[in-house]
């Protein structure tokens, strides 16, 4: 079966994976780097309900989500294989994930702030702050973007009292003029020199109960740098998560590029496709642009990965019209311009606006306002689906993984 | 009458006017600023001085800052175009380095050693031209290497520069007889295969002529530009581009395509040019330019591509040029050796050779280019029984270099699962 996948996004680059590994000729159109390398790389599943209440089991939490929300139309038992899907993926490449659909996951962002999320590699896993005797917030010298002393007074906040934190700042000996990303920190501890340095700087500190809170700078290469960390310095190392771009989203981007080259996928990078050819209910091919000419893919089953508002897979024509950019779907709105946005962006319940998005069956086909499926070898995953707020839920990877999964394993006649 | 359309065509191309071109600051205003070109742009990966493309491109171009400081690190930029794919919003980053780094050098002079390496077909031609001319360039810059005069000049002693071929391009194909066929296509040689490899020109050939296809070749092309370019010769680099889209149209009015070996040219023809000079002429030449896997793979959709009486079985480790991927076109090679060749194509997502033309030769940036390959570097040596592959000529030297690898082009493995043409019986 020839799969055409659209958009690089998590959504786009893992149905193109399981598609392949699922045996179908796999081509993936995009254009742009989508926003993987942007976000953490922490797979978030559900962390608040609609009233804003934390969720402490996304599982149960899924159960009474209304019947529009993508995860239901998806059900358990898919989003579940879906995740273990995504958790052999990283780990085969180098770089296990921990988490379950029974709990949450603390993890530090770089101000202290703690965030409930579902799947983070170990090295991200906030646990052991908990349990900590003593924090050691590490901060490295010209490191833009990480806030010591902010993390600092939010985390006595937010942790249990009694526990003693302390900031040291570290030299990396990192060379050159600009300020330092944490890319380029990362980078640096990849090397050995690096490494032996870091270790260097920390050795002093590491002591009986202290635990070591980090910037997200332990290498770009899995968690290699990570695991040889905690084994010589015998004591727990948490990283937070990063602004964008960060180094988590780019170790995923990593093993993407990696896997896609084991398995032979056909990656078309910068191209936009800009149509669809259709025969009656089916798609039979996408055009899209490349330099000097547009090039036509036919195939027999396409995903369409676009990214929404967001990513440039939906267009607003005008206020309260919005349109799907390649096969002008139609796009689902909240009723009412009062659902259009609350008067508090981040206020405490979800924002009609972003809810919009492409509706569909249950398996994700696009369907039109009588519910019923306007191409039958369509598919529609990650944020160009309605129903949810990824913002405000937060479940952003975790709509984008299990809606790749479901779209990948159905079969087209 | 092909001289009468040619002057009317040639003064339709306006007079470049790059600085205040419209395009040009839309660009930049389209940029929302989300650092991804940064995060995936080799050569601040590789280096700390570097500030990157979100600061060098966009943001410098809205506050313009200080002209002398620019030079300093925009000096860095590859015009590898990563940042360029990255980008979701669009913005033409490594357009307006160039652009800018041609503005730099309107009032600044260059250094002699831009001349000679992004000058290649010019002095390619000097040697040429008298007896053993090769063999003399050669010899001239072993011995300038040895004494230390190229390294004076700004070029890294550790790296060879690459040897001149006896025969050009064109010699060669002088002096195999084509049979005249109804199909034509044009070969843009480009300057490395004119004057260095000219075996992989041959390599199309044969491919091509197996195909049913003449292969004509245009001596009125020049230099595609891309290395003047880099270089910041940008004027000259924009006369190049109007020659050679004047004689592209020729052979459209023709219909007969051009197609490049080279991925470098083939993306200046094809929409680099008409990017950076803003001419829509220049955009309807590279209309009429295909890479070459990309008109084979054209072929085989229309059902005329003719199957390779041999098979491979070999594993081939593909590092595509960052200068095709930006085509939009994927991996056409991929698909050709592995459906018609019978080979197993490894594409191998590493990123950027970083050699970038002559960067990897000159002295400030040859350390960073070696830097920006080692990821490449280190998967090739993964498997060290498989061939590799890349369809561009530098890619394939800082491979050789950098991975002490022999690299190909596609093209070559290709022809040589062709038979060897019949003779003619009548010569
Ligand atoms: C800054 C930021 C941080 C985030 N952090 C988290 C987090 O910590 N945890 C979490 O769970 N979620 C997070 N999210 C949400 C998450 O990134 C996305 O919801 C999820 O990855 C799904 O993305 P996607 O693949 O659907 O779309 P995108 O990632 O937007 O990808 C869409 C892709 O489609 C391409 N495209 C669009 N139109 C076309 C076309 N016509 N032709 C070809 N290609 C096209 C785009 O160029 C792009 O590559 C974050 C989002 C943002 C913006
Ligand atoms: S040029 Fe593009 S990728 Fe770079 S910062 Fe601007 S919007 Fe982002
Ligand atoms: S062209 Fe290449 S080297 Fe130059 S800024 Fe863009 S990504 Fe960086």
């Amino acid at each position: 079966m020839k799969t055409i996948v659209i958009g690089s996004g998590l959504a786009g680059l893992m149905a193109a994976y399981i598609s392949k590994k699922r045996g179908d000729d796999v081509t993936l159109l995009a254009s742009g780097a989508g926003t993987l390398a942007q976000n953490s790389g922490c797979i978030d599943i559900l962390a608040y309900t609609k009233d804003k209440t934390p969720v402490t089991s996304p599982r149960e939490a899924i159960e009474s989500l209304p019947e529009t929300h993508p995860y239901k139309k998806i059900g358990i038992k898919n989003i579940e294989a879906a995740t273990k899907e995504f958790l052999s993926l990283v780990s085969s490449y180098g770089l296990p994930y921990c988490g379950d659909l029974d709990g949450v996951i603390k993890v530090s962002t770089p101000i202290g702030t703690l965030k409930s999320t579902s799947y983070v590699p170990y090295s991200m896993n906030g646990a052991a702050l908990f349990d900590a005797k003593k924090i050691v917030i590490v901060d490295v010298e010209r490191l833009k973007d990480f806030y010591g002393d902010i993390l600092r007074d939010n985390l006595t906040k937010h942790l249990p009292q009694g526990i003693e934190l302390e900031n040291i700042t570290i030299d990396l000996s990192i060379n050159g003029a600009r300020d330092v990303s944490t890319i380029d920190a990362a980078k640096r501890v990849d090397l050995k020199e690096g490494f032996d340095k870091l270790v260097e700087e920390l050795r002093p500190h590491a002591k009986e109960g202290v635990v070591f809170l980090l910037p997200q700078i332990l290498g770009l290469r899995g968690d290699k740098a990570y695991k040889a960390l905690i084994e010589v310095l015998k004591t727990p190392v948490v990283e937070t998560t990063c602004l964008p771009s960060s180094v988590n989203g780019m170790r995923l981007v990593r093993i993407f590029c990696r896997a896609f080259s084991d398995i032979g996928i056909n990656y078309v990078e910068n191209t936009r496709v800009i149509r669809g050819v259709i025969d009656k209910s089916r798609v039979e091919a996408v055009v899209a642009k490349a330099m000097a000419r547009n090039v036509k893919y036919e195939g027999d089953k396409f995903i369409l990965a676009t990214g929404g508002f967001l990513g440039g897979g939906i267009t607003l024509e005008s206020f309260n019209n919005a349109r799907e950019s390649i096969f002008r779907l139609p796009v689902w709105m909240p009723e009412g311009e009062k659902n259009w946005s609350n008067e508090k962006l981040f206020g405490s319940c979800p924002q009609g606006f972003a809810t919009a998005g492409i509706m569909t069956d249950n398996a994700l086909r696009p369907v039109d306002r009588h519910k019923s499926v306007i191409y039958e070898n369509l598919f529609v995953i990650g944020r160009n689906l309605g129903g949810y707020d990824l913002f405000f839920e937060h479940s952003g990877n975790g709509v984008a993984l299990a809606s790749a999964y479901h779209a990948a394993v159905q079969s087209v006649k | 009458m092909d001289n009468q359309h040619e002057r009317s065509t040639s003064e339709d191309f306006g007079k470049r006017e790059y600085s205040a071109s419209y395009a040009f600051s839309q660009m930049a205003d389209a940029c929302i600023a989300c650092a991804g070109c940064t995060a995936s742009c080799p050569v601040t990966n590789a280096d700390g001085e570097y500030v990157g493309p979100k600061l060098i491109g966009p943001a410098q171009h809205r506050f313009a800052f200080a002209e002398e400081d620019l030079e300093k690190t925009l000096k860095y930029c590859t015009n590898c175009k990563t940042c360029d794919r990255t980008c979701s919003a669009g913005v033409k980053v490594s357009t307006i380095n160039m652009l800018t780094r041609g503005k730099y050098y309107d009032s600044h002079p260059h250094k002699v050693r831009d001349m000679m390496l992004s000058n290649h077909s010019l002095a390619s031609h000097v040697f040429r031209s008298i007896p053993f001319g090769s063999k003399i360039a050669n010899f001239t810059l072993k011995i300038a290497r040895y004494c230390g005069i190229l390294n004076m000049l700004g070029v890294t002693r550790n790296r060879k520069l690459p040897s001149y071929s006896a025969d050009s391009f064109v010699d060669m194909l002088l002096d195999l007889d084509q049979t005249p066929k109804n199909k034509k296509v044009v070969l843009f040689q480009g300057c490395f295969i004119e004057h260095n490899a000219p075996k992989v020109g041959m390599a199309f050939v044969k491919v091509m002529e197996a195909n049913g296809y003449e292969v004509l070749r245009d001596e009125k092309f020049v230099c595609c530009g891309s290395p003047l370019v880099s270089a910041g010769y940008i004027e000259k680099a924009w006369e190049n581009s109007v020659i050679n889209a004047k004689r592209i149209l020729y052979w459209q009015r023709k219909k007969i395509p051009v197609v490049a070996c080279c991925t470098s040219c083939s993306l200046m023809l094809k929409e680099e040019a008409g990017e950076l000079f803003d001419d829509e002429l220049l955009f309807q030449a590279g209309t009429n330019v295909y890479d070459a896997f990309e008109f084979l793979k054209k072929l085989k959709q229309n059902g005329e591509l003719v199957s390779p009486s041999k098979k491979s079985e070999e594993t081939l480790l593909y590092h595509v040029p960052c200068h095709l991927l930006s085509q939009g076109i994927g991996t056409p090679a991929k698909e050709i050796l592995e459906n018609e060749g019978g080979s197993k194509v490894k594409v191998l997502n590493t990123g950027c050779c970083g050699m970038a033309g002559s960067y990897g030769f000159q002295s400030e940036t040859a350390k960073i280019s070696l830097k920006i390959g080692e990821d490449l570097f280190n998967r090739i040596n993964e498997e060290p029984e498989a061939s590799v592959i890349s369809d561009c000529a530098t890619c394939r030297m800082q491979i050789e270099y950098g991975a002490k690898r022999k690299t190909l082009h596609p093209i070559e493995i290709l022809a040589d699962l062709y038979e060897k043409k019949e003779e003619n019986p009548s010569t």
